[in-house]
């Protein structure tokens, strides 16, 4: 079995994303007085989304009409003890492997998610553009092939940044060079599994290299540039930097001009303001991951 | 002691020599001191984008956005509260750029903002960390001044 196979092997035992579970776990017990919160904290979190939506769309209802948001997924599962169980899938799984490598914390790698869905979304709306509910979800899963590779693989950093350094790859080329697969396909391979819809699961698997995409999609332009515009920023930024490539194809589709950017970039900040109460509570000691 | 955390588009600053000032995930924002060691008051700022030109209602609300609006209150906010302009010492971080292409060139133009404004109050830097694809983490030491920067797991100092 080659590192791929292996890597492909290990992914799909996964059966549960780690994700910030200690809030929402505390508002269940409270019999979900406060549902508008419980939304709050799980469409935040790319753990608890990817985990809820995977439980939905395994329904015979769901699969005829897939869910792409998190609020979409709410409303299918009224009743507490359902509820109850997508966000307990979060919590500590037996089979958790020793975390090496990306050097992001929990809380870095949920701001760096979150930013990349704001800013997803905030250029969507600089540009006038009509954009569907789930580029929101699409843009807060992109990155999470990299989440399931720092907590399932044991990934040899420094053997990738001397890939990017010293051959001056793009961080996803020099995963496909060391590790036979890169994290954008890895998240794709998962949700694909899970039985997420071909909408999110394209957008997680093209969002670094969008022109290998065949054809267009608004969505995933708006992803890709979306999360190189959070890099820019910086929140939570993990070793990999800033060592991804910019499609111009995207940028010319889209219209986007720096001057875009950096207004969306001043909101995308001003916004993230608003949900640091979010962050903390995931980097206590209650996150699992 | 006590460790002060500066977010993006923040400033702080301390005149308590047991105090360390740090910002993270230094992108293409800048990360800049400045330090009176006679005094040994310092502040760090963590700017994100160049210039308030355009945005003049942002720059009311969050001046430490910019870099030009937010180094120069800095110093001010720093000067009022005992430090000495021509004994200021300053140090710059971050400004990366995303690799193989200048589209955005925030951190670029960060710097170059940086630069303009140093230039026309005749004030040079003293170190400089800055360019590249890397996140650095800048740390400013009250007690002498001493900057650090980590990136990649190791640590410097400016």
């Amino acid at each position: 079995m080659n590192r791929r196979e292996e890597i492909l092997d290990i992914v799909s035992k996964v059966v549960a994303l780690p994700s910030c579970v200690g809030k929402a776990s505390s508002l269940l017990e409270n019999n979900v007085e406060d549902f508008a919160k419980l939304a709050r904290i799980i469409e935040h979190d790319p753990g608890l989304t990817a985990n809820l939506l995977k439980m939905v769309n395994a329904s015979a209802i769901a699969r005829r009409h897939p869910i792409q948001t998190t609020r979409d997924a709410l409303c299918w599962l009224e009743a507490p003890d359902i509820l109850q169980f997508v966000i307990s899938t979060g919590l500590a799984p037996t089979y958790v492997r020793t975390i090496d490598g990306y050097d992001q914390s929990p809380g870095m790698y949920l701001q760096q998610s979150v930013a990349v869905a704001i800013a997803a979304c905030k250029l969507g709306k600089a540009l006038g553009v009509s954009f569907p509910a789930y580029t929101y979800t699409a843009a807060l899963l992109a990155g999470v092939g990299k989440l399931v590779l720092g907590t399932y693989v044991k990934v040899d950093m420094h053997r990738l940044m001397s890939k990017v350094l010293e051959e001056n790859l793009p961080f996803d080329k020099a995963e496909d060079a060391v590790l036979g697969i890169n994290h954008a396909e890895i998240g794709e391979f998962l949700l694909k599994r899970w039985g997420l819809p071909p909408e999110i699961t394209d957008v997680v698997r093209y969002h670094l290299r969008p022109d290998d995409y065949a054809g267009e999609s608004l969505v995933l332009d708006l992803v890709h540039v979306g999360n190189l515009l959070a890099k820019l920023i910086g929140v939570g930024l993990g070793a990999d930097g800033l060592n991804y490539d910019l499609s111009t194809n995207s940028i010319e589709r889209l219209g986007v001009t720096p001057e875009i950017a950096d207004r969306v970039s001043a909101e995308v900040v001003t916004e993230l303001g608003g949900l640091w109460d979010l962050f903390v509570e995931c980097v206590d000691r209650v996150c699992v991951l | 002691m006590s460790t002060l955390t500066v977010s993006i588009s923040d400033m702080k600053f301390s005149t308590d020599p047991g105090d360390v000032l740090v910002t993270y995930s230094l992108g293409s924002c800048l990360g800049v001191t400045a330090y009176d060691p006679k005094a040994r008051i310092g502040g760090l700022i963590h700017c994100l984008l160049p210039s308030a030109v355009g945005a003049k209602e942002r720059a009311r609300k969050k001046p430490f956005m910019f870099v030009n609006t937010g180094v120069a209150m800095m110093v001010r906010i720093l000067l009022e509260n005992g430090a000495q302009k021509n004994r200021l010492v300053f140090k710059v971080a971050g400004g990366a750029n995303m690799r193989s292409n200048d589209f955005f060139s925030t951190g670029k133009r960060n710097m170059e903002a940086l630069t303009k404004l140093l230039d026309r109050n005749k004030v040079s830097l003293a170190a400089q960390a800055v360019g590249g694809t890397i996140p650095r983490t800048m740390y400013l030491y009250l007690d002498t001044g001493r900057v650090v920067v980590k990136s990649l797991g190791k640590e410097s100092e400016l």
